[in-house]
């Protein structure tokens, strides 16, 4: 705690003395004010229970003390109270009172014909005046017991009877005691004071310490909620990054799709050109130019046309020749229907893979009914054309399974994820047999579709870590994918699991999508 | 400080310190006090006691101050330990019954070992030993000699040791004392009537 610290806190304490010494005062002053109220009604009390009257044989009249009761008793409480009121707490005020509570403790004594037993009233008084912490208080008092004592013993027998008589020193030892009492009520005046100053301080230092402990926790609160910004801001960011990844991945996605669906068209195009190439050689090669000159020599010879067909020698090749170019005409015909058919097939082909990525370029979120067998066969074709090309053989082992209500979109990024996950493994093998397996199946109240390969597998140390964000082993990866597929997993109530036995050892990616509740079934 | 108020302040100690001087004045002012007779009054009804001194204290029933001095009769008769006989004889109007002087005084005097109680109508042995005062004592040697005659009590009402009670035990236990009288603090026994007045002249 430094210096200015403790200052503040020591000047803190003596406020808190300083306020606490004067509510003490006041407090003392109500009860006072009550005390000398009281005592004057039992002196009124006292003198008309004691000396109501006075007599002179028998004619009576109002004691004397009666009228002192009422009068100086009056006098004596009076003014204190009026005090009390006007200046609370005041070292006036305590001061009066200090003097007006020996004053009414004298009335009283006279009042009960100074029975010993009153003068306890001198002692209770001092011990009260106590309660104020002020031991100027307690010396006025005993300065006024000492007066009137003084007064009593020396002055006035000599002023009356004009001796001394034996109690004359008397005084000094009712003297003694108030001083033996104000002894001890010192002692227990500095104590207290000392016991307030304590209490004081550990308040201020309670005080400073719920400030700096209320500091703290409004600077804590203040990081906190700069923090809180702060974490939104990296969360909007990281969304952001998440989407426009999402975005990327998915024209990624897009477009290797788009490659496989231009490589299937592509193929089934050269299927295309072939039948096309075909029908057009066959066309040309059609003896429709020699049924034009049949056509010009017979307009040529149509006045003698039956002569020439039987004796000219050309015409009577034409029975012969016109049988010949129908058996053409014939295989020409048939020839090029059945290109025109292949071209046909090849051109609903095309039609149906440009239809299947229409069909799965939607917009996802929207829940569907799907054949989760179905599914996966469409991730395969969506990826066929790169199997192929990589002579990866693919089997199937697909369980009968119920229909699930859910995005299919979702399924089929991750399968497709999947699946060129597991092309990459095979491909990045050294293994000539490159398979993968793929299987749907119930097991524990669940759908499970696993993606096996005998690729390239993963490290016992990477297992943990492959589904998180950035973390990838291929070149020209950027650690996305997966870690978006078990997002995408999770979103749909599943969840996207791997296992791998280690280096060249394959690896198995098993997508699980709960099944639903009876109610939910009996909804769909 | 205010000025107003230490003002008010010292007229207050001014009205207060006065008033407890006038009391002051009051209790420690003795009553009239007579001087009784040197031998014991052959006039009186009152049966001193032969073989040792007798002590009679004259009294007002009603009288508030007298209680001290019976108080202090008490405390005396206790210290003397037989060496005195006592009376107190209780003022009582003529025309008044027994019972008016029954009181407190009355009934603590009786209760007091070696105490005699009785009533002085119309104070007549009160002035058969002029006494005229409320608690005036006079104490009386086997022979009837006047040895002290005087008040016990230091002021009006007020308990406490005084010269008349230690001259009275000093009397009873060495037959001497510094004091032979002390003032008489108490109401007066018996009215200022100018009669009265005019037969205490004569």
């Amino acid at each position: 705690m430094s210096f200015r610290t403790e200052e503040a806190i020591n000047k803190r304490a003596e406020e808190l003395f300083l306020a606490q010494e004067v509510a003490n005062y006041r407090r003392t002053d109500r009860m006072f004010a009550w005390l000398l109220v009281m005592q004057w009604i039992v002196g009124i009390g006292t003198a008309l229970w004691i000396s109501p009257l006075a007599w002179e044989g028998r004619v009576s009249f109002t004691h004397i003390h009666v009228w002192a009761s009422i009068l100086l008793g009056g006098a004596i409480a009076g003014f204190p109270v009026l005090l009390v009121l006007r200046l609370p707490g005041a070292p006036l005020t305590r001061h009066v009172i200090a003097a007006a509570q020996m004053m009414a403790s004298a009335l009283l004594i006279h009042l009960t014909g100074g029975r010993i037993e009153t003068h306890f009233h001198v002692f209770g008084s001092l011990a009260f005046l106590a309660f104020y912490r002020d031991w100027r208080v307690l010396l006025t008092a005993s300065i006024v017991v000492t007066l009137d004592h003084m007064v009593r013993g020396i002055f006035w027998p000599q002023s009356v009877f004009g001796i001394l008589v034996g109690s004359h020193w008397r005084w000094i030892e009712h003297v003694g005691w108030v001083l033996f009492e104000d002894f001890f009520l010192l002692l227990a005046i500095r104590q207290s004071l000392q016991a307030m100053r304590g209490l004081a301080e550990r308040q201020a230092r309670l005080e400073w310490t719920k400030s700096t402990i209320e500091q703290q926790v409004e600077e804590r609160t203040r990081e906190l909620r700069q923090e809180n910004i702060e974490r939104k801001r990296a969360e909007n960011d990281a969304a952001k990054a998440q989407e426009d990844l999402l975005n990327s991945s998915r024209m990624a996605g897009m477009a290797e799709i788009a490659t496989n669906v231009l490589h299937n068209v592509g193929n089934v195009l050269n299927s295309v050109n072939v039948s096309a190439g075909l029908v057009s050689e066959t066309i040309r090669r059609s003896p429709a130019p020699g049924l034009s000159k049949l056509s010009v020599l017979l307009q040529e010879h149509q006045e003698d046309l039956g002569a020439f067909l039987t004796t000219d020698s050309r015409g009577r090749q034409v029975p012969a020749y016109v049988a010949q170019l129908s058996v053409h005409l014939k295989a020409s015909q048939e020839k090029t229907l059945k290109e025109l058919a292949s071209l046909q097939v090849n051109i609903e082909h095309i039609k149906d893979i440009v239809a299947m990525q229409q069909s799965y370029a939607k917009v996802s979120g929207v829940k569907e009914v799907v054949d989760i067998p179905s599914l996966v066969e469409d991730s395969l074709n969506l990826n066929v054309g790169a199997l192929t090309r990589h002579r990866i053989e693919v089997k199937r082992n697909f369980q009968k399974v119920p229909p699930l209500n859910l995005d299919k979109h979702k399924v089929l990024q991750i399968l497709i994820n999947l699946v060129r996950n597991a092309k990459y493994a095979c491909d990045e093998a050294e293994t000539a047999d490159k398979i993968i397996s793929l299987s749907v199946y119930l097991d524990n109240g669940s759908i499970k579709i696993s993606v096996a390969d005998n690729g390239i597998g993963i490290p016992e140390q990477n297992l943990d870590r492959i589904f998180q964000h950035g973390f990838s082993t291929r070149d020209g990866g950027h650690g996305f994918g997966l870690h978006s597929s078990a997002l995408a997993a999770r979103e749909l109530g599943g969840s996207l699991s791997v296992r791998s036995k280690g280096v060249n050892q394959g690896a198995n990616f098993i997508l699980e999508l709960p099944l639903p509740s009876t109610t939910s079934v009996h909804e769909q | 400080m205010n000025p107003r108020w230490v003002f008010f302040t010292l007229c207050w100690l001014a009205v207060v310190v006065g008033g407890s001087t006038m009391l002051l004045f009051h209790s420690q002012t003795p009553g009239e006090t007579g001087r009784a007779p040197e031998y014991w009054p052959l006039a009186s009804r009152i049966e001193p006691t032969p073989e040792r001194p007798t002590l009679v204290m004259f009294a007002h029933p009603k009288c508030p101050c007298t209680r001290a001095s019976i108080e202090e009769l008490s405390t005396l008769m206790a210290r003397s330990q037989g060496l005195v006989d006592a009376r107190v004889v209780f003022f009582k109007p003529e025309d008044a019954d027994e019972n008016w002087a029954i009181t407190d005084s009355w009934k603590r005097a009786s209760a007091i070992p070696g105490v005699i109680v009785q009533t002085d109508s119309e104070g007549l042995e009160a002035s058969n030993f002029r006494a005229t005062t409320s608690g005036q004592v006079v104490l009386y040697d086997a022979e009837g000699r006047l040895l002290f005659s005087g008040g016990i009590t230091e002021a009006r009402g007020h308990e406490g040791d005084n010269d008349g009670r230690s001259a009275v035990l000093d009397f009873l236990r060495h037959g001497k004392s510094v004091f032979t009288a002390t003032p008489v603090f108490g109401c007066p026994i018996q009215e200022k009537t100018p009669d009265k007045i005019a037969v205490k002249q004569l």
